[in-house]
């Protein structure tokens, strides 16, 4: 785990406030170290500067690799390892293969995109995350800084100058 | 703001319009004796313009009963596209009018002689299992019932739509007035175009049948239907108009235009695959028969309709560009076209052979039911015929001339009204749409 930090946050109530406040911080150049919010605000990823995820590059290349296994995978045990007539079909049935090589596509793709995200965000079992506030989980909207990298006088009149309801330090 | 339509664009259409007319003649002088590639390509396009007309009304007033706000913006888009039916339908009983008077050997149900329980050599006893549905008078019937009511509806949500427009909501009152019409409509929608999809379509395979159909068929129409709407929206949008449609509304359509063809091919799918692994003479002659001589059609149809579009829309990107938009919209549209062709003229050929064949067709009919397989078989095409095996140049230029009817007709349409209605109760939320 990383070492504990100190932060200073300030509480919205909504998040059209919240969303103005971001842009005074970006704009005044404070370095914010994370917002946090009961649902996915559009908009705030841009103001923020984040870029796209590439979660879903990797969801397209766990879904080909499951295509591949499944599809090469069934080609394989019917021509080859086993051939078994079915229905007096042929032992290279096509037709037959494409539910299952469909079904072992979204498998691996699902599979693959969770285990990918659960790593990349340190998440898994027993880890247990420090919230900043319960309350973020219900309805406030959070801006929050470190105090190492930012002006703590100049973050403090940002919070009281932009709607922030509460003010508050932490140590995480 | 209120779409003109200049002059310009009316002469282009016009033009369009004479050089389908001009292929029809020409398709019309260098035929068989029956007509048969003048009345296929009459029926195909048609069919295919007529139905994605009834997909617009259906996809508008579905949206309607769940709610949906988001195409609000451009609702009268929608509207002009469904009220196409008023010139489809009539051109629906023209097909119709010639099955009654002989005019035309498309349906091979609509030859009486085949009928007749007590000339053994002639009889066709599958088709005389269907008579009671397979007739004139359920075609025509049909055609002139069912698209009244879908016309007349859809003419009453237009006009109330129009009319909230000029007068305000006064109290939703209007718009409740839509919604009741828009439930209405959902069955008729749904089960009638089942019901006229077996009549226009699937009965030119007189003998087979299959149950999923209507849905492949509807689904066909439907990403057509999205495909011409997007590029509708975005040829107003060159000249100007519909800047209140954003990139999140294109997103959106594209989005239906992605999800719609995989659940074409889903279909498609999900006949071909049942229909292979029972194996049933009766049923595989439907698929025998295209992938025997229409191998280039067969394949082709799931490139383009599934393969392409499924790739190239995949990302959240292409759907946000006009250009890959616009691109794959008018492929898919070509695309499904190609497959209503594929669904017609296999069985359109057959028909036209038997009744210009020397009595082959008595040889088989005798035996009734266990025939139909071997039907397949004995009128196959090994040879090309241009304008059944492949589309030649004279079915292309009747496409055009059938979508520039279309186009001309949405365009006049659209030109009637506020391109936007701003008294609809979600209009601000589909100004603010955000995906």
């Amino acid at each position: 785990m990383s070492q504990s930090k100190d932060i200073i946050y300030g509480l919205w109530n909504d998040e059209e406030d919240l969303l103005r406040a971001v842009k005074v911080a970006v704009g005044d150049h404070l370095e914010i170290m994370d917002v946090y919010t009961p649902f996915p605000i559009h908009g705030l990823d841009p103001l923020l500067g984040l870029s796209e995820s590439r979660l879903h590059i990797a969801g397209f290349i766990y879904g080909s690799l499951g295509t591949l296994t499944a599809f090469l995978g069934m080609s394989w045990i019917f021509t080859k390892d086993w051939p078994i007539i079915f229905g007096g079909k042929p032992h290279w049935a096509v037709p037959s293969f494409i539910p299952i090589t469909f079904e072992l596509t979204v498998l691996f793709a699902a599979i693959g995109m969770v285990v990918t995200f659960y790593l990349i965000n340190g998440l898994g079992p027993g880890v247990v995350n420090p919230t900043i506030d319960l309350r973020i989980t219900d309805d406030k909207f959070c801006i929050a800084f470190d105090k190492s990298e930012v002006d703590v006088g100049q973050v403090e009149s940002f919070l009281k100058n932009n709607g922030a309801s509460e003010i508050h330090s932490k140590t995480i | 703001m209120t779409y003109s339509f200049n002059g310009k664009n009316k002469t282009w259409l016009t033009a369009g319009i004479a050089v389908g007319l001009l292929c029809m003649a020409l398709t019309w002088f260098g035929d068989d004796d029956f007509h048969t590639r003048f009345w296929s390509n009459f029926l195909h396009n048609s069919v295919f313009f007529t139905g994605i007309a009834l997909m617009a009304g259906f996809f508008m007033t579905a949206s309607i009963t769940a709610w949906a706000g988001w195409y609000v913006v451009f609702k009268r888009v929608w509207e002009s596209i469904s009220l196409y039916l008023m010139v489809g339908i009539p051109l629906m009983l023209i097909v119709g009018l010639g099955v009654l008077l002989h005019w035309n050997h498309l349906y091979h149900w609509s030859d009486q002689s085949i009928l007749d329980p007590n000339v053994p050599e002639k009889f066709d006893a599958i088709l005389y299992g269907k008579k009671g549905f397979l007739n004139t008078t359920w075609y025509i019937g049909g055609t002139l019932l069912l698209g009244g009511i879908w016309i007349f509806i859809l003419n009453k949500i237009r006009t109330l739509s129009l009319k909230e427009d000029r007068e305000g909501t006064d109290g939703f009152k209007k718009h409740y007035g839509v919604r009741k019409w828009a439930a209405i409509f959902l069955p008729f929608a749904g089960f009638g175009s089942a019901a006229m999809v077996w009549q226009w379509v699937m009965s030119v395979d007189a003998h087979w049948y299959s149950t999923l159909f209507a849905w492949y068929c509807g689904a066909s129409w439907f990403v057509s239907m999205i495909s011409l709407t997007i590029i509708i929206i975005l040829f107003l949008k060159s000249k100007g108009y519909y800047q209140n449609v954003t990139t999140e509304h294109f997103h959106d359509l594209g989005k239906f235009l992605f999800a719609f063809s995989i659940f074409w091919a889903y279909l498609w799918f999900s006949q071909y695959m049942l229909i292979w692994y029972a194996n049933v003479g009766e049923e595989t002659v439907y698929f025998k028969e295209r992938i025997t001589n229409y191998p280039t059609l067969f394949y082709l149809n799931l490139g383009i309709n599934f393969v392409a579009p499924f790739f190239i829309l995949m990302r959240n990107d292409t759907k946000r560009k006009m250009g890959s938009l616009a691109f794959t919209a008018g492929l898919v549209l070509f695309g499904h076209w190609l497959d209503f062709f594929l669904m017609l003229k296999p069985g359109i050929l057959h028909t036209a052979h038997a009744a210009a064949g020397h009595g082959e067709h008595s040889a088989e009919a005798g035996h009734g039911a266990h025939d139909a397989a071997a039907h397949g078989a004995e009128h196959a095409v090994s040879h090309f015929e241009a304008g059944f095996t492949f589309p030649g140049l004279l079915e292309l230029g009747t496409f055009i001339g059938f979508l520039c009817l279309f186009i001309f007709f949405v365009l006049n349409m659209l030109s009637k009204a506020p391109l936007t209605g701003d008294n609809d109760p979600y209009i601000e939320e589909s100004i603010h749409h955000h995906t």
